[in-house]
């Protein structure tokens, strides 16, 4: 069947029709089997139109004037005023008189083929069928029944072939969506659009996937070889980044309405649930099974045990949670009902697209949910109560265990490998030369890196790890020059005076800039570092942010460096007095000028590089061999022993010459070993004892009927179920009504997440594509109701749903499928025709041009400014105030620059009703309620938002500074620069033209500003 | 400019103008042409709403009960235990304030408010409020969104969704919150919700930046500013003309024509300075007590002059603290309640007298509201009367005054102490239901689909009060 294209979601919105009001009533199937010589066929005919027309009110338990319709014997009973139906008599029919007299139904006067069907129906004998009437057995025109297009079991499709009418597109279709979207397409009188450029297809890849824009130089490689290779290659390296997890976490948690603080009057913070948020990150970068996705997430504690499970099923306790209910009996089991009935709405909605919660005090008005199943559900999840848990995994503290006592062997192992080569080694240099007798008293190191197998502090916790391409290579970290560079951890301790030092041989003489070893906080902002060549060629100076602390030692010129490693010192007195060192001498002279301290948490190390952000002449073309951190200004006799000392140091190189070939397999192994299990380790600790808020079952109580959704007038009793308008497993789970809640939600996964539910598939296989086109095939993603929309390509979505089913849940291989489409790689810019005929794309004769989301725009800055930190997980940075006042939590957003909040958005603490301007302006939902779809509006207060606020103008400078430090002084390579970081394209001679005189007249940051809001830079084609 | 832009999809126009989406949706919804024209009767065309937070207490105000006085120092007498916050039931206590009939109407108003009792004649008292709820903060959320947790749209929202603007380069709803601080529950009482986000409250501040972001958070160079939206212009027409006249383009340039509007319009209804003396003195600026809440009313009739379409105003900031900067007065309503009126019945009184000298009276709604009001029992032992008084959420008083509304009567009642509405209850469903139906607006067919429900500012409820009707 086909839908009308302008029967969207959106469109009811625009229009904000009451369709209960504006559908014509008359079912066209009752007028339709209306031929006059055939008996009225009761099922057919006139059950649907009771069910539509009478049994909302007259049926049930409480009945309206005591008249159930759906009853053969009741209706000829009647209600108060006397018998409703009189076989043969219509006129003595109650029924029939109060039709008649337009009283019933209210306010609907009843069509007049319905009259006469009825009228026919009673003279014939008013024979009845099926008793009693399943009012939601058939789907009528203002409600759906059990044959709802999407209550149906899954029809897989074959795609279609190409027809006459489709094969002058024969050569378009990549893949089996294709031959959907063109057939489609073809039959509108429409055509495909053309592809994309390269340009426009890997940022719209890169934002898709990952919520960020590419590197110039990824962009350049793809556009110089735009291959089908190349783009599979493209795709797949995104998939398999953890970028891509942030990204479509980020989706996950809009669907489940994920928030950090309770919500209500309250509000306090949930400082402990960013376990859950980490757990979907991760499950989704792992390409978990869909199935298993939302098993976990329904009843993880009780399948896994320990923190994965409890973090997992941290869904169950996302939505708001009143902590003050009020004194009164009545108050709490209002306060429990409305949670539950929050609940249910979320588990209905997210996983079956499905409005159950619209069953609470009423059957449901447009999807065929009795009360009675709304209840099922209820009971299924009443186990579930808020809390927080602190979760211990005893074999995973026992593993933890076994593990270090292994790392202790092997370590101890290599040391004894390594100490037999040493002791070699400098026995053969000591023969060679026995003049030179070591220092007795070498100063001790606050932290030491060796780079022989690791790139480990050796004395402490400042441990490194490489950056864009550092690598280890013969005892030294190799650096390119361009992006390679080390960092270290945050300093634990602060640290006033002190030394840096290091070994390093230099690859070229001619460099200029270069940090060898540097200390750096707030994200490079300010920085001491050891720098080769930058303000004299050939000399060595003590780098510092904007030269504060930098005077020139007036040293030699260096000669040496490239051809054998050279020990640079320099020392760091509080009273301003930096000297320097080669070799163990004084470099120059020493001079005074102002101290910099650094306070722990917030300043690191980093090598190759003078400071953050990374690229430009601040990158070391080089190999550093050792380098050493202390915490005081060596004097020169110390440093001098340091120095000295080198011939003491034997490099890894040496190391491994000096053993056997069967001692260096044997080290290589135990290396390896090592850093495994070291990973292991720190991942266990992890998992060894958590606390975190989710779910702290209870045990449910007897779950009644409450009537009308009172808690004071109950119902039956029901026991645990699902709907039994969905196919797949039976919607009556077979246990007591005292079951506990351990099978309650065991026995609800396994029923939603049945291959054969239909909906589960078809919703998921919908958010997926809805996210890819910023529409879904069905554009009201969580309802598949009668009050959703209907699906623009509903034989696409079966194909795609079989699909999924078939590679076993695989969400990634869904994407890939979608990826590698021609639909989705088609150019986004408008042609008139098609325009005219479907302005919303609904056909997908292009790609919609989108405006990137609040997240996508934050992160994009922070990653085009050279300020993203990419550190994933664990507590999310908290950029508001929190202030607990008098039983009620108030959170006030504020800026600050601080390096600490410049982690991409979706580690952001996201508490209720806490949100920060940009994000907010941009329509980022309140996580209140769940926003399976965003609203994407264009206002005035977007643009000022962009345009002034403090986080913009910061990052514009940020921005300015980077491009300075990439490209130097010249106008137009900046100009050139600034554009392709910000919008991957190189200007066209106009708009270099625009933003040379931007920067004539206001400066490299002015320009960097413009950047961020030109519609490049926020629409994705 | 627009007329330059024939595909211009006015979904993606979400200026704040009357010709924006809002005012085509509801042309389309009563299925008459494109005019705007609401569908009822419009009896008012704007409103401006204060929200006393804290809960004022009715019996010491509008909510006259010579019964009350009879009883003072009786015991309450009910079989139920009271919904109250703190629990504690003392003995009936009578108003500390002195009630007297005002103006030709002769309606009872007390000596809290003086200066508002001087537009009696323009008030229709509002005596049968009740809520759901004795906490602060859901009461407030129902107050505003109709719905006692976070994450619905606020009655500022929905109307302008409803109606748009008059105005292109203010914003439809725009909020002044107390100088102490904002309301229990922050930007959640005037969320848009699921509502598109240019239906969210606007806060305008004082000082030279009254309006978040409107300038630069920094000074840049002088031009800098100017020559940014030059170059952005610039760049954006070209590619309009590139790309087909696309809706998206088109809309971002124009929203960037409407920023630039905007820091020339925001400025100058803030700038309060054009004013005459009189008026400042009529609205208490000069005055340190009113100088806060009559800034704001000032502001508040402004931007109505201007084309806003909903200003809200708050009287008091959050709820605890010593002393309280709100009307929560458990401890004293004597000393609590005299300070905040104090801030505020000039100020308030200035705004109907301000409207109604102008003209705009007629078809400007005045709402003075609270989440709920004050036990007539003092919060004390139960044998003593205490100068405080808890969480009455069963009965309470507010009023309306201007476009469409009577003139100088009451509306319900409560019982013969101010304990419960007994006349005409007016829970906020009927509130707001007869909110829209002043502005034109059918409560039931003002919706917006989200997630499975085509959601309501009402619910599934609201009873339009034709009773108080003009």
């Amino acid at each position: 069947m086909e839908y009308p294209l302008k029967d969207t979601r959106e469109q009811m919105n625009k229009i904000r029709l009451n369709h209960l009001l504006c559908l014509p009533l008359v079912a066209a199937t009752l007028a339709a089997a209306d031929a006059a010589d055939k008996p009225v066929d009761f099922d057919r005919q006139i059950a649907p139109l009771l069910a539509s027309r009478c049994l909302e009110c007259h049926s049930g338990p409480s009945p309206k004037g005591k008249l159930d319709l759906s009853d053969r014997g009741r209706s000829l009973r009647g209600g108060e005023t006397g018998p409703a139906l009189v076989p043969r008599r219509a006129a003595d029919s109650l029924v029939w008189v109060r039709i008649m007299q337009d009283d019933m139904p209210p306010k609907h006067p009843l069509p007049k083929t319905e009259r006469t069907l009825l009228h026919r129906w009673i003279s014939e004998g008013a024979r009845w069928g099926t008793n009693p009437i399943d009012r939601f057995r058939y789907t009528t025109e203002s409600r759906a029944g059990y044959n709802w297009w999407s209550l149906l079991p899954l029809a897989p499709p074959v795609p279609p072939a190409i027809t006459a009418e489709t094969k002058r597109h024969s050569r378009w279709p990549r893949n089996d969506i294709d031959r959907f979207v063109l057939a489609r397409l073809v039959r509108q009188g429409l055509s495909p659009a053309p592809a994309a450029s390269p340009r426009a297809l890997i940022r719209r890849l890169f934002v898709d996937l990952h919520g960020l824009p590419p590197d110039p130089g990824t962009v350049a490689a793809f556009v110089a070889n735009p291959s089908e290779t190349a783009y599979e290659t493209l795709v797949d390296r995104l998939l398999a980044s953890p970028h891509y997890g942030e990204r479509w976490g980020r989706h996950w948690l809009d669907v489940v309405r994920f928030g950090e603080s309770n919500g209500f009057e309250r509000n306090a913070p949930r400082t402990t649930f960013w376990h859950y948020r980490d757990w979907v990150i991760q499950a989704l970068n792992q390409d978990m099974p869909y199935d298993r996705f939302a098993q976990l997430q329904l009843a993880g504690d009780l399948i896994l045990p320990g923190v994965e499970g409890a973090a997992a099923a941290g869904f169950l306790v996302a939505g708001v949670h009143n902590t003050v209910v009020g004194g009164s009996k009545r108050m709490k089991l209002l306060a429990r009902q409305d949670e539950l009935e929050e609940l249910v709405g979320t588990v209905g909605q997210t996983f079956l697209g499905l409005t159950i919660n619209c069953g609470r005090c009423h059957d449901h008005k447009f999807d065929p949910i009795p009360s009675s199943e709304y209840y099922r559900v209820v009971a299924a999840l009443d186990g579930v109560v808020h809390g927080e848990r602190d979760v211990a995994q005893p074999e995973q503290a026992a593993r933890q265990a076994i593990v270090d006592t292994q790392i202790r062997s092997l370590q101890q192992r290599l040391a004894l490998l390594e100490t037999r080569a040493r002791a070699s080694v400098l026995k053969a240099r000591k023969k060679k030369a026995p003049t030179k007798t070591p220092s007795p008293d070498l100063p001790r190191p606050t932290a030491s890196w060796n780079f022989d197998s690791d790139f480990r502090d050796s004395i402490g916790s400042l441990h490194g790890r490489p950056v864009g391409g550092a690598r280890l290579e013969k005892g030294a970290v190799v650096v390119d020059g361009k992006t390679a560079y080390v960092q270290t951890a945050k300093l634990t301790k602060p640290l006033a005076e002190k030394t840096l030092e290091a070994w390093v041989q230099l690859a070229n003489l001619t460099q200029r800039g270069g940090g060898v070893i540097s200390i750096q906080a707030s994200g490079g902002g300010v920085f001491d570092a050891i720098v080769y060549g930058e303000r004299e060629p050939g000399h060595w100076m003590a780098g510092s942010n904007g030269f504060v602390r930098t005077r020139s030692f007036a040293g030699s010129v260096e000669t040496m460096a490239t051809t054998k490693p050279v020990h640079f010192a320099i020392s760091y007195q509080a009273d301003g007095t930096i000297t320097g060192y080669r070799n163990g001498r004084l470099y120059g002279k020493a001079y005074r000028t102002g101290f910099q301290k650094y306070s722990a948490g917030n300043a690191e190390i980093v090598f190759g590089l003078r400071h953050a952000p990374a690229g430009g002449n601040k990158m070391l073309s080089a190999r550093i061999l050792q380098a050493r951190l202390y915490d005081r200004a060596l004097s020169p006799k110390a440093i001098a022993a340091s120095a000295g000392a080198e011939s003491e140091f034997v490099s890894a190189r040496s190391l491994l010459a000096a053993m056997t070939a069967n001692e260096r397999t044997q080290h290589a192994v135990l290396g390896k070993q090592l850093t495994t299990l070291e990973t292991e380790s720190r991942k266990l600790a992890t998992l060894a004892r958590a606390k975190l808020y989710t779910v702290t079952p209870r045990q449910p109580e007897k779950m009644r009927i409450h009537i009308r959704g009172s808690v004071t007038n109950y119902g039956p009793t029901v026991t645990p179920g699902g709907i039994s308008a969905v196919p797949g497993l039976p919607a009556d789970f077979g246990l007591a009504a005292d079951a506990p809640d351990s099978s309650r939600r065991r026995k609800l996964a396994a029923w939603i997440t049945s291959p054969q539910n239909p909906l589960f598939t078809r919703v998921m296989v919908n958010r997926v594509w809805h996210y890819h086109f910023g529409r879904g095939i069905v554009s009201t993603p969580s309802d598949f109701g009668f009050n959703g929309a209907r699906p623009s390509h509903p034989r696409l979505l079966e194909w795609l749903a079989a699909r999924f089913t078939a590679d076993g849940f695989r969400i990634k291989s869904l994407h890939r499928t979608i990826l590698l489409s021609a639909t989705y790689r088609q150019a986004s810019r408008p042609r008139p025709l098609p325009l005219a005929r479907d302005a919303n794309n609904r056909l997908l004769w292009r790609m919609s041009p989108r405006r990137i989301e609040a997240e996508v725009l934050r992160d994009s800055i922070l990653a085009v400014a050279g300020q993203l930190d990419i550190t994933r997980g664990g507590p999310g940075f908290v950029d508001v105030s929190i202030t607990p006042n008098n039983g009620t939590t108030y959170y006030e957003p504020f800026d600050k620059n601080d390096p600490a909040l410049n982690r991409r958005t979706i580690y952001r603490f996201t508490p209720r009703g806490g949100r920060s301007a940009v994000l907010d302006t941009f329509d980022c939902p309140d996580p209140s309620i769940a926003a399976p779809r965003r609203n994407v509006t264009t206002t005035p207060l977007q643009a000022l938002s962009l345009l002034n606020n403090a986080f913009v103008l910061r990052m514009a400078a940020y921005f300015a500074t980077r491009i300075a430090d990439d490209v130097g002084d010249d106008i137009d390579r900046q100009i050139t620069r600034g554009w392709q970081l910000a919008v991957q394209h190189a200007p066209d001679p106009r708009q270099r033209r625009l933003s040379r005189k931007l920067i004539r007249n206001h400066g490299l940051p002015t320009l960097c500003r413009a950047l961020f809001n030109t519609n490049d830079f926020i629409i994705i084609e | 400019m627009l007329t330059s832009t024939p595909h211009i999809d006015r979904r993606q126009l979400l200026d704040f103008g009357s010709h924006g989406l809002a005012a085509i949706a509801l042309a389309q919804l009563l299925g008459e042409n494109a005019d705007g024209a609401p569908q009822l009767p419009a009896r008012a065309r704007r409103a401006i709403q204060i929200c006393l937070v804290g809960g004022l207490s009715h019996v010491d105000s509008f909510d006259y009960k010579p019964g009350l006085d009879r009883n003072h120092g009786k015991t309450l007498k009910t079989d139920e235990a009271p919904d109250i916050f703190f629990g504690k039931v003392g003995l009936l206590r009578r108003s500390d304030w002195t009630f007297r009939q005002r103006g030709e109407s002769g309606l009872w108003i007390s000596d809290m408010f003086p200066r508002i009792a001087e537009n009696a004649d323009e008030l229709t008292l509002l005596r049968s409020m009740v809520t759901d709820s004795a906490n602060h903060t859901p009461a407030l959320f129902m107050l505003n969104s109709g719905f006692g947790a976070n994450g619905f749209p606020s009655t500022g929202s929905w109307l302008s969704y409803a109606l748009g603007n008059e105005s292109e380069s203010l914003p439809t709803f725009v909020v002044l919150p107390d100088a102490r601080g904002g309301p229990n529950g922050g930007a959640s009482n005037w969320s848009s919700g699921f509502l598109p986000a240019q239906h969210q409250a606007v806060i305008f501040r004082g000082g030279k930046q009254p309006v978040r972001d409107l300038f630069p958070a920094k000074p840049q160079g002088p031009g800098s500013d100017r020559a940014v939206q030059e170059f952005l212009s610039t760049l954006g027409r070209h590619e309009l003309s590139q790309r087909n006249n696309d809706s998206l383009l088109a809309a971002r340039i124009r929203s960037y024509e409407l920023a630039a509007r905007m820091q020339t319009s925001v400025p100058e209804v803030s700038d309060l300075s054009s004013e005459p003396q009189h008026i400042h003195e009529l609205y208490g600026l000069n005055d340190k007590r009113t100088a806060d809440c009559g800034r704001r009313c000032l502001l508040g009739r402004r931007l109505l002059e201007r084309g806003v379409r909903f200003v809200q105003i708050y009287s008091g900031g959050p709820i605890a603290g010593s002393p309280r900067a709100s009307w929560d007065a458990h401890e004293s309503v004597r000393s609590n309640h005299g300070l905040e009126a104090s801030r505020i019945d000039q100020p308030v009184g200035a705004l109907l007298a301000d409207l109604r000298q102008r003209g705009m009276l007629d078809d400007t709604l005045v709402l003075f509201t609270t989440e709920f009001g004050r036990t007539p029992f003092a919060q004390s032992a139960a044998n003593s009367v205490g100068p405080g008084r808890d969480h009455n959420r069963y009965g309470f008083s507010g009023w309306m005054a201007g476009g469409g509304v009577k003139r100088g009567r009451s509306h319900g009642a409560t019982d013969e102490i101010g304990w419960k509405a007994v006349e005409q209850p007016m829970p906020w469903h009927d509130f707001h239901a007869t909110l829209l139906y002043l502005l034109g607006i059918d409560h039931t067919r003002l919706t917006y689909y989200h997630n499975g429900i085509q959601r309501r500012l009402t619910n599934v409820k609201g009873e339009v009060h034709t009773g108080l009707l003009n």
